[in-house]
C-alpha cells in the first residue's frame, strides 16, 4: 500500500495553540504575576511586559518545535523527523508497527484533534507519538498502518466463542491452595500484625498493665524463657494464618486451561481475576522451587509475556503449586521446550570468589566500621563466614546448558530457580567482564528478553571466558 | 586480551575530540565546584583539601580517561547481527541480532555535527539493554547500517 501524499507531513498547525495553552498556566501566566507581585505592591507594567516577552517566546519554540516536527509514511517504514538544533529521525519499518491507538482529551476534542499513538509491542511505551493530527488525519493514518499487516501473523478473535478445543492445563483442589498458603507465611506478617495491635491499642485505650500486668510480671519472673517461646510460637502461628488467608483469597479455584493457542487463568476468592496468555506472547519459562517447599518437591511455574492491546507484559502465574510432574505439564502445554536436568555445565569456581566478595562485603564492613563505635557490635564479625557458604551452595547450584531451541539456566541457593529462555526471544546478549573477573580469566552472559521484571535474571555468572565467547557465538549463530 | 568475538572496527577520529570536549566540561563543573567549596566549607583542615584532589580526579577525566575510553570503543556490523563493545573498568560486548530491532535512531548534536560523527541508536523490545548505543561513527556509516538493518527487517517481515 503507498501513501497518495507521500511527502513528509506536519501535525495540525492548531497543536501550536493548545500546547501554548496547555503550558500557559507554568509560563506566560505564574512568571509574569510573580514579577508583578515582587515588589510591595503591584506593577501592571512589569507583570504585562513580562507577559508579552515570555508569550512571543514560548510562541515562538512552540512554533518552531511544530514546525520542525515531520512524518512521513513511505511504502517500507514510518520515519518521523523532529528537533531543531539536535535534529533526529526516527524509522519504523511498517511491519512492526502492531496497533495504531487514537486518544482523544476532552481538551482535543475542543479542536477537533487527536494523538495518534504507534505501538510496536516493544512493553509498555508507544514508540512513536503524533500529538495531534486532525480527526480525518488520525483515521487515515490508522486505515493505513492497520492495513500494513505481517502475513506470519494470526488474528485471534478477541472473543471467540469455539470451545471444543478448551482443556484444564492445571487446577488446584482447596486442600492445595490451603498446603500452598501453610507454606506462603512471612516474616513480613509478624511487622504488620504487631503493628495493627500497637495502633488498635492506642485507639481502644486499653489498659494492658492492669490486664495482664500481675500476670505478665509473675511469668517472666518465673518461666522467662517459656514465655518467650510462646510469643515466638504465637508469632510463627499469626504468620501462618494471614500466609493461609492470603494465599485463599488470591489463588481460590485457580484454574489454568488452554485453547486455540492462549491460556486462560481464573482464580481468587472475593474478586475472581481472569486473564489470558496468548502462546505467541510467551517470552520464557521460569519453575522456581522455595526454600522449604522446594525441597519437598512443590514448584512454581511463572511465564514472562510480552505485553499487547489484550495482555499485559510482566510475569505470569501459571501454576503457584505443583508437583513437578505438574510443572513439566504446564511447561509441555506452552511453546516452550522442557527444562533438562541432565547435561546442565557448572560455572567456573570463581563464582564462589565473586558472590562471597559481593555479599560478604557489606556483612564485613559494617560490624567492622560500626565496632569502632560501639564494641559489641564486633560481635557482627562472626557471620562473616556466611557468605562464603553461601557462595560453595551458590556455585553449585548455578549451571546452564545451551539447548537446540534454548538457553537453560538453573540458579539459587535457597530458592532456585530453572529457567528457559528459547533463542528466540533473545532481544540482545551481552557478555560482560568487571576488572576483577579479567583477571580470574571469567565472564558474565546475560541474556535481555521482553518484559521482564522483579530481581532475578536468567544471567550466566562467571563461566570460564572461553565457554562465554562459546556461548555468545553459538546463540547469536543460531538466533539468524 | 579483548573479546574476540568478532574483529571490532575503532569509532572515528572525531568521536575522540567529542568525548574530550565533554570531559573538559565535566572536568571544569567539577572544579568550579571544588573551588567554591574552598571558599565556603569552614574550618578545612589545609587549605587546598578539596581541591587538590578535584584537581587530580579532573585531571584524569579530562587528560588521561578520554583518550583511554574512545580506545575501549569497537564495533562490528555483520549483516546478521551488530556487536558494540566499550567499557574501561568493566568491559561490555553487546550483541544485536539484526532481526530482534524494533527501530533505530540516528541522532547527532551540535558537538558531533562539528566533527562529523553521528550515533546510532537500536531499539529493541528487551527490558534492561532494550537501547543500544553506538556513538562516533561517521554519519554515512550509520545511514548504512540503518538502510541495512531496514532492509533485513522488512524482508523477514514480507517472507
Amino acid at each position: 500500500m503507498i501513501d497518495p501524499g507521500a511527502a513528509p507531513r506536519r501535525l495540525h498547525i492548531l497543536t501550536v495553540i493548545m500546547r501554548f495553552v496547555k503550558r500557559a498556566p507554568s509560563t506566560v501566566i505564574l512568571p509574569p504575576l510573580i514579577l508583578g507581585f515582587a515588589g510591595r505592591e503591584f506593577h501592571p507594567a512589569l507583570a504585562l511586559g513580562a507577559f508579552a516577552a515570555i508569550a512571543a517566546a514560548v510562541i515562538l519554540s512552540t512554533w518552531l518545535g511544530w514546525w520542525s516536527f515531520t512524518y512521513r509514511i513511505g511504502a517500507e517504514e514510518v520515519l518521523i523527523q523532529h528537533g531543531v538544533l539536535q535534529r533526529r529521525r526516527r524509522s519504523i519499518p511498517r511491519g512492526r508497527i502492531q496497533d495504531v491507538s487514537i486518544e482523544r482529551s476532552p481538551f482535543a476534542r475542543v479542536f477537533g484533534l487527536a494523538v495518534v499513538k504507534l505501538e510496536t509491542g516493544g512493553g509498555e511505551a508507544e514508540e512513536a507519538r503524533l500529538d495531534s493530527v486532525s480527526m480525518a488525519e488520525a483515521e487515515r493514518l490508522r486505515a493505513l498502518l492497520r492495513g500494513h499487516r505481517p502475513v506470519a501473523e494470526i488474528r485471534v478473535g478477541a472473543e471467540a466463542p469455539v470451545q471444543p478445543g478448551r482443556r484444564i492445563v492445571f487446577a488446584m483442589s482447596l486442600g492445595r491452595v490451603l498446603l500452598c498458603g501453610v507454606f506462603g507465611f512471612s516474616m513480613i506478617w509478624i511487622a504488620a500484625i504487631f503493628g495493627a495491635i500497637h495502633s488498635l491499642d492506642r485507639v481502644l485505650k486499653l489498659d494492658w498493665e492492669k490486664l495482664f500486668g500481675e500476670a505478665e510480671r509473675f511469668a517472666f519472673a518465673r518461666f522467662s524463657i517459656l514465655a518467650l517461646f510462646l510469643v515466638l510460637a504465637m508469632a510463627l502461628l499469626l504468620c501462618l494464618i494471614a500466609g493461609v488467608a492470603r494465599t485463599l483469597l488470591k489463588d481460590y479455584g485457580f484454574t489454568l486451561t488452554h485453547e486455540s493457542g492462549r491460556f486462560r487463568r481464573i482464580r481468587g476468592l472475593l474478586t475472581r481475576s481472569e486473564v489470558v496468555i496468548a502462546d505467541r506472547r510467551i517470552q520464557l519459562g521460569l519453575v522456581r522451587r522455595g526454600a522449604i517447599s522446594g525441597r519437598l518437591g512443590w514448584n512454581s511455574v511463572e511465564v514472562q509475556t510480552l505485553g499487547g492491546s489484550a495482555d499485559r507484559a510482566g510475569r505470569q502465574e501459571m501454576a503457584p503449586f505443583a508437583t513437578a510432574e505438574e510443572a513439566a505439564q504446564v511447561i509441555a502445554a506452552t511453546p516452550l521446550p522442557p527444562f533438562q536436568r541432565p547435561g546442565l555445565r557448572p560455572v567456573a569456581p570463581a563464582h564462589i570468589l565473586r558472590f562471597a566478595i559481593h555479599h560478604g562485603m557489606p556483612i564485613v564492613l559494617v560490624p567492622g566500621i560500626a565496632g569502632f563505635f560501639l564494641s559489641p557490635l564486633w560481635w557482627g564479625l562472626l557471620l562473616a563466614p556466611a557468605p562464603v557458604i553461601l557462595a560453595i551452595f551458590q556455585r553449585a547450584g548455578h549451571r546452564y546448558a545451551l539447548r537446540d531451541t534454548s538457553l537453560q539456566v538453573m540458579r539459587g541457593v535457597l530458592s532456585q530457580r530453572d529457567w528457559i529462555v528459547p533463542i528466540e526471544s533473545i532481544q540482545t546478549l551481552t557478555v560482560r567482564r568487571s576488572w576483577l573477573q579479567r583477571r580470574l580469566g571469567v565472564a558474565t552472559v546475560t541474556v535481555d528478553t521482553a518484559g521482564a521484571s522483579g530481581w532475578h535474571r536468567p544471567d550466566v555468572s562467571d563461566v570460564p571466558f572461553d565457554s562465554a565467547l562459546a556461548l555468545a557465538r553459538a546463540l547469536t549463530a543460531r538466533g539468524d | 586480551m579483548t573479546l574476540a568475538i568478532v574483529p571490532l572496527m575503532p569509532l572515528e577520529r572525531g568521536q575522540l575530540h567529542v568525548i574530550r570536549l565533554r570531559a573538559v566540561r565535566t572536568a571544569l563543573i567539577l572544579l568550579a565546584a571544588a573551588v567554591a567549596g574552598e571558599f565556603f566549607v569552614p574550618e578545612l583542615p589545609m587549605p587546598g583539601a578539596i581541591l587538590a584532589p578535584a584537581l587530580l580526579v579532573a585531571l584524569w577525566i579530562a587528560g588521561f580517561a578520554p583518550r583511554r575510553r574512545w580506545r575501549r570503543w569497537g564495533y562490528a556490523f555483520t549483516g546478521g547481527e551488530l556487536h558494540v563493545e566499550h567499557g574501561l573498568w568493566t568491559r561490555v560486548h553487546t550483541i544485536v541480532p539484526t532481526l530482534r530491532v524494533q527501530h533505530i535512531d540516528v541522532a547527532q548534536d551540535v558537538l558531533e555535527r562539528l566533527f562529523g560523527v553521528a550515533t546510532l541508536v537500536l531499539h529493541t523490545a528487551g527490558t534492561d539493554t532494550n537501547v543500544v548505543i553506538l556513538p562516533g561513527i561517521a554519519r554515512s556509516t550509520a545511514e548504512e547500517i540503518r538502510d541495512a538493518i531496514r532492509e533485513r527487517i522488512g524482508g523477514a517481515q514480507h517472507d
